[in-house]
């Protein structure tokens, strides 16, 4: 301290040197920089220069030089000669606020002679202000504050800042005592936008919060609502009104509210739920309250969407609920005067006046009435709270009923003793003894108690039944026993229960119960049980009650009844899945891809497509999506068939082709009424030669194909046959069939065939291909076409269902086709002979041959 | 077995869909909120402008004197041609579009406020010079609401013709009767057109809402 004190002492005179006297007196030297602030925790170097005269008078140079600190010298080895006139000293750390640092020179005889000195001030920059909010108290300005953020030991100041899109505010700048607030100047206009930041500056730095943009109507504080009043209902005790007014603010924005009520003294405040008071009003009906109860309210607002601030608490009010009837009966007590005269005596009724909350208002009086045995009542209306009355000596039963301004109490009912009234008492039979203390303002609650001069068995035992009976358990339950049978107190139960053949089992049950389960049967087995009641002195037992335990528990069938039908309809759903996903594969072995003939066309139909092994894929069920393939396809299977004589077969289908059109229309109309137009049409144009593109096609494939190629001859038939699964699984039998129609036996192996293949559409094609290579092939083989055809239709029928549903195609597509030539009509008329006929399926193919003309041939 | 598990990943796929739609950031838009918002908060504004002025207003009037403030006054409107007419005919109104509807109210405004400002500078007592400085403030928030709907709506704002500028010249020829009646007739302009705008900011507000859900729908249709 003492050293402070010096110190002060000696820096008082160096400013003295320095500041007043500086003119008269030339300081030594000076430091730079004169006055400095230094971020605390950092370095700083300070440089003393001596003037040449001084240097000169004292006869010292910068080497010379000593720096003192608050009164301590600094080592040299901080210090930094420059020249001869200057040496800098260098601080690292600076931890001090406010330092002085001396420059001073060591003159002759080591005396120190102070040259200048400064007050190094240091601090810290300012942090960036955090937290900055606003509030609009209701009819005033906009204040906002802010966290400052670490202390910075030097002299900042705040601005806030504030700017509309449009336009700007005045800065807002910090008084010295507030420096976490400001309050604008302005009133803040609402339902405009605004942007405000704070900016904090000292000789450190300076920086810029974050901004903030918000509607000052967001911002508002109202003011309480005030002129909080409230009123009772005389209709309900239970409610008190309260009614307010509302803050300016409601005429700007929307509000909400928070009530709070206690009863009068309570300290706790009770809340009314918030969603009840979320809209803006100026009054509430609080319920559930007591009657006759005084209770305090209060209340405050806020913007309804919860933005903002809630005002501050109104002045609390104050309200008492309207009466209720009381809720409880006095209890009451009598006092008989021992001195009695005449067969009369005195007795005195005496009551204690309700608590508050049990006379729910003003007791204005009390109703007492007497009523002798078996006699008229007396009735009497009291306001204090005892009465004396002269009663003879017969038993009296008295009531007291306490009256307030909604109604009265129920009564409460003392039976006042005959005068000669002596106990006695019997056995079994029980007793309760009631003593009632009185004090000297009344009497107090009374107490009672059971009991029995001597306890007897129970004169009967309790009946027993089943209230629920389980695969293994049996709930049993049964009615306390009446007190005139009970003869004493019931202690516990015994409940015996066996099976027809079984051991009895026993169970003891504590009296207080009237209800127990018995688990661990057997199911679906008939159970005797009976019950014996006991008191103290013995027991009796009941009547006898019967069960049978049920199969099944209840809900078992259920819980393995829908498993199975879960796991069923699971199992099933896989199943479709698979078949789902498997389609193909299973198409492709009981529901092939077959091409339809309808859809096929010529242009691939060429000797160097390579033969059709897959018939199954859809692409080529899709490419043959001509109609003229269809007749080709018979034509070749003519070809194939006629390939032992060549010629021979051209000529036959030359004689033919008057016939050809019906040849083809057959084939069409077997197939489809409209795919015939083409054939028809070449076979009119042009007898001889068939200039019609399919015609031609179709008979450079026959040759090409058959002289290069038997096996491929084969092959084309299949796929004019259209017949995928013959392709691969029957060619060679198709082969050897194809040469015992030639041979004309072979009936057996063509009806394996077809059996075969009879769930296929395809098979009449593929009969009527045979059938038309047979017809082809030796015409005056008719009659073995017609035995085939018979065998063919009684395949055939077996799966006439597919060859229906063509008919039914064929027919349709006809019923749109043009077919207005002759022929085409004539096909009409066919196939609509072929719908109508009943064996239709089967003589789809037979009518081909008709058709074709071969018949009449 | 390949087919299977490839239609059970697909099942997972759909049922991962499915779950995954309300997650879908179409369907929760919440990016930029358009219009509507500050059609909203203009509207607002206007209202409590119209509630502001009516006290204001009564202030101004008891300050002018009798009989400016007696209910049943309503002189001739004289001299006050150079303000803009907020009464305009009702089918005019509605067919009047959004372009033009903004652009009035915002040229009218602007008119009004500079006049407003004139009246600032006369009136006498510090508290009505205070209020209505406030007013004035407030108007000029509703001036820069204005704007920034029609910024937002992509319109340009009007620009104020050369010349056209209105200026409060309290004339010499004017009477202090006949000023008084200027005023009387700004603050009564200025109600109208208070009115009105809370109409026009109403029409915008529902006309600015069915596009908004149509929006919204398509983007769902799109997500799905």
């Amino acid at each position: 301290m003492s050293v402070l004190q010096s110190w002060l002492v000696q820096a008082l005179f160096i400013f003295l040197i320095t500041g007043s006297i500086g003119e008269l007196i030339d300081p030594c030297g000076h430091i730079s920089p004169e006055s400095p602030v230094v971020q605390l925790g950092s370095n700083f170097t300070a440089v003393c220069v001596l003037k040449e005269d001084c240097m000169d008078y004292y006869h010292v140079n910068a080497n010379f030089i000593v720096w003192k600190i608050s009164h301590f010298t600094i080592p040299k080895e901080q210090y930094t000669i420059i020249n001869k006139t200057a040496a800098s000293v260098t601080l690292t750390d600076v931890a001090s606020l406010n330092t002085q640092l001396i420059c001073n020179i060591l003159t002759f005889g080591q005396l120190e002679q102070n040259v200048y000195g400064i007050t190094l001030i240091s601090g810290l920059p300012p942090e960036k202000p955090k937290n900055l909010n606003c509030i609009v108290n209701e009819g005033r300005k906009m204040k906002c504050y802010w966290d400052p953020g670490r202390e910075t030991y030097l002299e900042t100041n705040f601005t806030l800042k504030s700017e509309w899109a449009t336009e700007k505010f005045a800065d807002c700048k910090t008084k010295r005592d507030t420096p976490t607030s400001c309050t604008v100047d302005y009133s803040p206009v609402y339902f405009v936008n605004m942007e405000v930041w704070v900016e904090a500056e000292n000789a450190l730095g300076k920086v810029t919060s974050d901004h903030i943009n918000f509607d000052p109507v967001d911002k508002v504080k109202p003011n309480a609502p005030h002129n909080l009043s409230v009123s009772n209902s005389e209709e309900l005790s239970s409610i008190l009104k309260l009614t307010w007014i509302n803050s300016n603010m409601k005429n700007v924005i929307r509000l909400k509210y928070d009530i709070q009520y206690r009863t009068k003294g309570a300290s706790t405040w009770s809340q009314i739920p918030p969603e009840d008071t979320a809209s803006t009003r100026s009054s509430f009906t609080v319920q559930d309250l007591k009657p006759f109860t005084e209770y305090v309210f209060r209340i405050r607002c806020m913007k309804e969407d919860g933005k903002g601030f809630w005002s501050d608490w109104s002045e609390e009010a104050s309200g008492i609920t309207y009466e209720d009837r009381p809720s409880k009966a006095p209890s009451f007590w009598y006092k008989i005067d021992p001195s009695h005269t005449h067969g009369y005596r005195s007795v005195q009724l005496m009551w204690k006046t309700l608590p508050p909350f049990e006379a729910n208002g003003k007791i204005l009086g009390y109703e007492v009435t007497l009523t002798r045995w078996k006699s008229r009542l007396q009735n009497y209306t009291v306001n204090d709270s005892k009465l004396t009355v002269n009663l003879t000596n017969d038993r009296y039963i008295a009531t007291l009923t306490a009256r307030n301004a909604v109604g009265r109490s129920d009564a409460s009912v003392l039976t006042i003793p005959a005068c000669d009234f002596q106990g006695y008492l019997a056995e079994s039979k029980c007793y309760l003894i009631t003593v009632t203390p009185v004090y000297a303002d009344g009497p107090g609650s009374p107490e009672s108690v059971k009991a029995y001069l001597k306890q007897a068995p129970p004169s009967k035992g309790p009946t027993v039944r089943t209230k629920k009976v389980g695969k293994n358990e049996a709930v049993l339950e049964w009615d306390q026993l009446p007190v005139d049978v009970q003869n004493g107190f019931i202690r516990n139960y015994t409940i015996f229960y066996r099976t027809n053949i079984g051991n009895e089992t026993a169970v003891n049950v504590d009296s207080s119960h009237t209800e127990y389960t018995l688990s661990s049967l057997t199911s679906d087995t008939l159970y005797m049980v009976r019950m014996a009641a006991y008191t103290d002195e013995g027991g009796k037992d009941g009547p006898e009650f019967t069960f049978t335990t049920p199969k099944f528990a209840q809900g078992e069938i259920e819980a393995i009844v829908v498993p199975v039908c879960l796991a069923f309809l699971l199992t099933t759903l896989l199943g479709v899945l698979f078949c789902f996903n498997k389609r193909d594969l299973i198409k492709k072995h009981i529901w092939p891809n077959v091409p339809d003939p309808s859809k096929s066309h010529i242009a691939q139909w060429s000797p160097h497509t390579p033969p059709r092994h897959n018939f199954n894929s859809k692409d080529q069920m899709y490419s043959d999506g001509n109609f003229t393939d269809v007749s080709v396809v018979e034509i070749e299977a003519n070809d194939k068939k006629a390939f032992p004589e060549d010629l021979k077969t051209l000529e036959l289908f030359k004689k033919e082709k008057v016939s050809t059109e019906g040849h083809s229309s057959g084939i069409g109309g077997s197939s489809c009424m409209s795919s015939s137009r083409p054939s028809i049409s070449s076979s009119d144009e042009n007898e001889s030669a068939q200039n019609t593109s399919s015609t031609v096609q179709y008979s450079t494939v026959v040759h090409s194909g058959y002289r290069h190629q038997v096996p491929s001859v084969q092959v084309f038939s299949r796929s004019e046959s259209t017949q995928p699964l013959l392709d691969s699984e029957e060619r060679p039998e198709d082969l050897q069939l194809v040469d015992n129609v030639d041979g004309s036996d072979g009936i057996l192996p063509r009806q394996q065939y077809f059996k075969q293949n009879c769930s296929q559409h395809e098979t009449s094609q593929d009969i009527s291909h045979f059938e038309r290579s047979n017809q082809v092939s030796s015409v005056n083989e008719e009659d073995f076409v017609r035995l085939k055809q018979q065998q063919i239709s009684g395949i055939s029928q077996s799966c006439g269902s597919g060859q229906m549903k063509m008919f039914q195609e064929v027919s349709a597509a006809d019923a749109f086709g043009p077919g207005t030539e002759g022929q085409g009509e004539r096909f009409k008329t066919a196939g609509m002979e072929a719908v109508l006929d009943e064996g239709m399926p089967k003589s789809y193919l037979p009518q081909t041959v008709r058709q074709g003309g071969y018949m009449p041939q | 077995m390949d087919m299977s598990w490839d239609s059970w990943g697909m099942l997972a796929c759909l049922c991962t869909v499915l779950w995954h739609l309300p997650a879908v950031p179409a369907l929760n838009r919440t990016g930029d909120p358009g219009p509507g918002p500050s059609i909203q908060k203009t509207y607002d504004l206007t209202r409590y402008l119209e509630h502001q002025l009516r006290s204001l207003a009564g202030t101004y009037l008891n300050y002018l004197g009798p009989p400016f403030n007696e209910p049943d006054f309503n002189p001739p409107r004289l001299g006050a041609d150079t303000l803009p007419r907020a009464t305009v005919n009702l089918e005019v109104w509605r067919s009047l579009n959004d372009k033009l509807r903004l652009t009035q109210n915002y040229e009218a405004y602007s008119h009004l406020l500079c006049y407003l400002r004139g009246l600032n500078r006369q009136a006498a007592t510090a508290e009505l010079r205070r209020s209505l400085a406030h007013f004035c403030t407030s108007l000029q928030g509703l001036l820069g609401s204005i704007a920034g709907v029609m910024a937002t709506l992509g319109y340009p704002l009007p620009q104020p013709l050369p010349g056209t500028e209105p200026t409060w010249t309290p004339g010499p020829a004017h009477s202090d009767f006949l000023q008084k009646m200027d005023d009387f007739w700004l603050l009564k302009e200025l109600q109208t057109w208070l009115w009105r705008s809370a109409k026009d900011f109403n029409r915008l507000k529902k006309k600015m809402q069915p596009p908004a859900a149509a929006v919204t729908l398509h983007l769902e249709a799109h997500g799905f």
